[in-house]
C-alpha cells in the first residue's frame, strides 16, 4: 500500500510542478497591469514608478527567478488590489470553496446512491423511469439559469430563503443545490448502470440464496462491488468543485476561491492568481490521491496488483 | 453486524457534517439588520479603502464623504465648490493657495485636525512614492509645496499658475499624521461622520456613526456594505428586503418600481482614427455623424437611460457649452457627404473597425451593431471587434496594436472632477493618453483655457468643445448616459451626478 501511494504521489508531482511553473508565464500573456491600475491620465512618469514599485519593469526571467525563490520560502507576493499577502487571501477564500463544495459532494453522493440503486433494483419499473428523468433532468441543467430561477422563486416570490450571500444556515441552500444538480444527475445514472450489472452478477444470487436480506444484498454486496466507476466519476466531479464554483460564487456572492481567480486575472493580480492556482493544484493533487486511496480500499485487484 | 461498507458511508457523513460545521465560519452578521442601519449592495467589493486612492470608483464611494473629507467639496449638482475641512481659501499670488482651516475637527481616533494633517496628506497623496490613484487622476506632474502656516492655515503652491487647485484639493482626503507615509492603509481614519466599525472581508463592511463628528449628524446609525457581482441578484435583494440599496443596476436587472434613474455623468462616444484614411476627411466624420440615430439608439438599445449628446462635458461640468446640439440624424446627407469624398479620391471603400468594449455600457455589443448597420448604409465597410477591457484599453490608450486600419473606438467618458481641464487635453489634446488626433490650433485653445479662472475659463473651453465640433469633429458622441439604482421604500436617497464615486451616506434617510 506505501509503495502504491508513493508511486502515486511521485507521478502527480510532476504535474504540479509544472502548474506551479506554467502559471507564472499564463498570467503574464493576459497583458500587462499598468494601464488597469493607473488612471487613464497618468503620465509616462507615473506609469514607469509603478512599473519599477511591482517589478515589472525587470525582464521577465529575472521576475520568474525571484518568483520561484519566494515560492519556495511559501511567500507568493503581495496582491496589487488590496495590497495584502497573496497567501491570506487565498487562505480566507480557498475554505469557503472547500466547505461548499464539500457539502455539495456528500449529499450528491449520497442521495444519487440511494436514487441510482432504487432505480436499478427494478429496471424499467416506475420508480427507474422516474428516476431517469430526474437524473436527465439535473445533470443538463445549466447552472447560471438554476440559480437565478432559484433566487427568484425562494427569496423573491416565496421569501423563504435569502437571496444571496453566506449569513446563516439557510443562505446554504440555494448555492447548496444548485452546485450539487449535475453531480447529483450524473452520479444516479452512474450508480443506477454499475447496480444493474452487479445485481446480476453470481455473487448477489449465492447471496440471496444464503438467505441475505434484500437490504444486505443491495447495500452490503451489489453497492460495494459498483463502488468503483461511482468512486471514478465522483472523483471526477469533486475535482471541478474544488476547481472554484465560478458561477455559483459569483451569483451568490460567495466568497471562494473561484471568485477569486477569476477577479485576479481580469484584474491581472499576478500574485494571487499564482497563489490561487498553486493552492487549487495542491488540493487537487491531494484529492488524487484521496481517491487512489479510495480505489484501493474498494477493489482487492488494485491493492494487491500494487504491491505485487 | 457492522459491514465495512456502511462504516464507510457513516464516515462520510460524518465528514459532511464537520464540513457543514466549519461552514459556520463563513457566515457572518450580514443577515438582519436594524431599522437604524442603511444595508447597500455595491457591484465589488472596495479593494482597499486607501483615501488616497479614493478616486478610483470602487474605493471612493464608501471612502470619500463617509469615512475620510477633503478640504472642500464639489457640489454634484451645480458644480459649486463647498467649504469642508476648509472654512475659506483664496490665492494670495499666481501659483500660491492659502486655506483656512476649520476648527474643532476630530479624527476617529480622537486627535484633532490641524494644518500638519493637512500638510502630511497633501504631502502623502501628491509627493510621496506610494503611488496614489488620486496623483495621477487630478495632478498629472505638477509638484505641490505645502506648508502649514500655523495650527489653522495651510499653504499650497505649485509651480505654474493653478487657478482650479482648490478643485484639485477636492480629492485628497485628509487623515492624520499617524498614518503611513510609506504604504497604502485599508483601514484609514478620517474625519468623516463615519468611522470603520468592522470588515469582515469577502463578506461585509459596517461603518459606524462617529459621535464626534463636526457637522450635523447622519441619520443611520450604521451602514452595512456588502457585494454581489451579479445585477439582478443586487436588485433582487431590495426586492426581497435584504438591502436598502442597490447601486449599478442595468435596465435588464428587474429593479422594477423599486429602479430610480439619474444621469451618472459618463457620456458614450466613438473616438475616430482622423489621422487614418478614410476617418481623415472631415466628410467622412460628418458623414458617420449623421448617420447615427441617436435618438434610436437611446430609444430602443438604451431602454431610455441616456440623452442624445453632442460634447464630451456634461451639463454642471466648468466648460459644458449649452449651445452645442446633438448631431442630427440624416441618413441622406451621410450618403451624400460619403459619396462626394469618394469622388474627390477619399479611399471610402477601405475597412473600418469598431473597437468595441463588452459591458462598458448595458447592450454595449447591441449598441455597436446598430452602429455598424447604420454606417454600412451611409456607404462605409464596417467591421466589429468586441475586446474586453484590457485588450480594449491598448487601443484607447496606445500604442495601438498595428495589425488594424481606421479604428472606431467604442468609449465612454466621465468627467468626475467637474472641470472641462480634466476632459479636454487628455482627450482632445494632441498628446493627450486618450486622444487619437489633436490639431496646433485646439492644442492653444486648450492650454489657454486652462490658464484662465472663472467666467473667462468657461468661455475658452465651451469655446474649445465648439471650434472641436465644428472644426474637426473627432468624435461621434452619443449620449450622455443615465444610471439605475434600486431603492427600498423604506429609504430615501436622490441619487446624482457622482452617486457612483462618492455615495454620501448622510444624503440617505429613513423615510416616513
Amino acid at each position: 500500500m506505501l509503495a502504491y501511494l508513493r508511486r502515486r504521489v511521485l507521478s502527480s508531482a510532476l504535474p504540479l510542478l509544472v502548474v506551479i511553473l506554467g502559471v507564472f508565464f499564463l498570467a503574464r500573456l493576459t497583458g500587462d497591469p499598468t494601464n488597469l491600475y493607473l488612471p487613464l491620465s497618468a503620465t509616462a512618469q507615473q506609469r514607469a514608478d509603478f512599473a519599477a514599485r511591482n517589478g515589472f519593469d525587470q525582464p521577465v526571467l529575472v521576475q520568474f527567478v525571484d518568483y520561484v525563490g519566494q515560492v519556495v520560502r511559501l511567500d507568493f507576493g503581495e496582491s496589487l488590489r488590496t495590497a495584502q499577502p497573496a497567501a491570506t487571501a487565498v487562505l480566507r477564500a480557498f475554505p469557503a470553496t472547500l466547505q461548499l463544495a464539500g457539502a455539495a459532494m456528500v449529499i450528491a453522493v449520497l442521495a444519487a446512491l440511494v436514487v441510482g440503486s432504487l432505480a436499478a433494483y427494478r429496471p424499467n419499473s416506475a420508480a427507474d423511469r422516474a428516476a431517469s428523468f430526474l437524473s436527465s433532468a439535473a445533470s443538463s441543467t445549466p447552472d447560471f439559469w438554476f440559480a437565478i430561477m432559484g433566487v427568484l422563486v425562494f427569496a423573491v416570490w416565496l421569501g423563504w430563503l435569502p437571496t444571496s450571500g453566506t449569513a446563516g444556515a439557510a443562505a446554504w441552500i440555494l448555492p447548496v443545490v444548485t452546485l450539487l444538480i449535475r453531480p447529483f444527475g450524473v452520479l444516479v445514472q452512474v450508480v443506477r448502470g454499475a447496480m444493474v450489472t452487479a445485481l446480476s452478477a453470481p455473487y448477489v444470487k449465492v447471496a440471496r440464496s444464503k438467505g441475505a436480506s434484500e437490504r444486505q444484498v443491495i447495500f452490503g454486496h451489489a453497492l460495494r462491488n459498483a463502488g468503483a466507476p461511482v468512486l471514478t466519476v465522483a472523483g471526477d466531479l469533486a475535482v471541478g468543485l474544488v476547481n472554484g464554483a465560478v458561477v455559483v460564487e459569483t451569483i451568490f456572492g460567495w466568497p471562494g476561491i473561484g471568485k477569486l481567480m477569476i477577479d485576479s486575472i481580469l484584474q491581472r493580480d499576478f500574485a494571487v492568481l499564482q497563489a490561487a492556482v498553486l493552492v487549487t493544484a495542491v488540493a487537487i493533487f491531494l484529492l488524487n490521491i484521496l481517491i487512489d486511496v479510495g480505489y484501493a480500499l474498494l477493489d482487492a485487484r488494485v491493492r494487491q496488483g500494487a504491491m505485487a | 453486524m457492522t459491514s465495512p461498507l456502511r462504516s464507510r458511508v457513516a464516515a462520510l457523513a460524518a465528514a459532511g457534517a464537520v464540513l457543514l460545521t466549519g461552514a459556520c465560519s463563513v457566515a457572518n452578521t450580514d443577515g438582519a439588520a436594524a431599522s437604524d442601519t442603511v444595508r447597500i449592495v455595491l457591484p465589488e467589493e472596495p479593494p482597499t479603502l486607501e483615501p488616497c486612492d479614493a478616486s478610483l470608483s470602487p474605493t471612493g464611494r464608501v471612502t470619500r464623504a463617509n469615512i475620510t473629507e477633503a478640504l472642500t467639496e464639489r457640489v454634484p449638482s451645480t458644480g459649486a465648490l463647498e467649504p469642508s475641512l476648509a472654512t475659506e481659501w483664496s490665492q494670495t499670488s499666481p501659483t500660491t493657495w492659502r486655506f483656512t482651516l476649520r476648527s474643532g475637527v476630530t479624527f476617529h481616533d480622537g486627535t484633532p485636525f490641524t494644518a500638519a494633517a493637512a500638510k502630511f496628506s497633501i504631502d502623502r497623496a501628491v509627493s510621496s512614492d506610494i503611488g496614489c490613484h488620486v496623483d495621477g487622476y487630478v495632478f498629472d506632474d505638477s509638484t505641490l509645496t505645502t506648508a502649514a502656516v500655523d495650527d489653522s492655515t495651510v499653504e499650497v503652491s505649485t509651480a505654474e499658475p493653478d487657478p482650479i487647485l482648490p478643485l484639485r484639493l477636492s480629492f485628497v482626503e485628509i487623515v492624520p499624521t499617524t498614518t503611513s507615509a510609506t504604504a497604502k492603509v485599508r483601514e484609514p481614519i478620517g474625519t468623516g461622520p463615519y468611522r470603520i466599525e468592522a470588515w469582515n472581508q469577502g463578506v461585509s463592511l459596517r461603518l459606524a456613526r462617529f459621535d464626534k463628528y463636526w457637522g450635523k449628524a447622519p441619520d443611520y446609525a450604521a451602514a452595512e456594505y456588502v457585494w454581489r457581482a451579479e445585477g439582478s441578484i443586487r436588485a433582487a435583494m431590495v426586492g426581497s428586503g435584504e438591502a436598502d440599496v442597490a447601486t449599478g443596476l442595468a435596465p435588464a436587472d428587474g429593479a422594477g418600481d423599486r429602479g430610480v434613474t439619474f444621469p451618472n455623468n459618463e457620456t458614450s462616444y466613438l473616438r475616430m482614427d482622423a489621422g487614418k484614411a478614410p476617418l481623415n476627411d472631415i466628410r467622412v466624420r460628418r458623414a458617420i455623424n449623421y448617420a447615427i440615430d441617436r435618438d434610436g439608439l437611446v430609444a430602443s438599445v438604451f431602454a431610455g437611460l441616456g440623452e442624445p449628446a453632442a460634447q464630451l462635458v456634461p451639463a454642471g461640468v466648468t466648460g459644458h457649452n449649452p449651445d452645442l446640439k446633438p448631431v442630427p440624424f440624416d441618413m441622406e446627407r451621410a450618403k451624400a457627404l460619403i459619396a462626394e469624398a469618394g469622388a474627390a479620391g477619399v479611399p471610402v471603400d477601405t475597412p473600418i473597425t469598431i473597437i468595441g468594449r463588452n459591458g462598458i455600457y448595458p447592450k454595449a455589443a447591441e449598441a455597436m451593431e446598430v452602429v455598424q448597420q447604420s454606417l454600412t448604409q451611409a456607404g462605409l465597410k464596417v467591421e466589429i471587434k468586441m475586446l474586453d477591457v484590457n485588450a480594449w484599453i491598448e487601443y484607447l490608450l496606445g500604442p495601438v496594436p498595428a495589425d488594424v486600419g481606421p479604428v472606431l473606438l467604442q468609449a465612454q467618458h466621465g468627467n468626475q472632477a467637474g472641470d472641462a481641464a480634466f476632459t479636454m487635453a487628455s482627450n482632445y489634446g494632441s498628446k493627450g493618453q486618450q486622444s487619437s488626433y489633436g490639431t496646433p490650433e485646439l492644442d492653444a485653445m486648450i492650454a489657454a483655457a486652462e490658464q484662465a479662472s472663472g467666467a473667462d475659463r468657461q468661455s475658452k473651453f465651451a469655446s474649445a468643445l465648439a471650434f472641436q465640433n465644428d472644426q474637426i469633429m473627432r468624435d461621434a458622441v452619443l449620449a450622455h448616459m443615465k444610471g439605475i439604482i434600486a431603492l427600498a421604500p423604506n429609504v430615501k436617497y436622490e441619487p446624482n451626478a457622482a452617486t457612483y464615486d462618492e455615495m454620501r451616506l448622510s444624503e440617505m434617510h429613513p423615510a416616513g
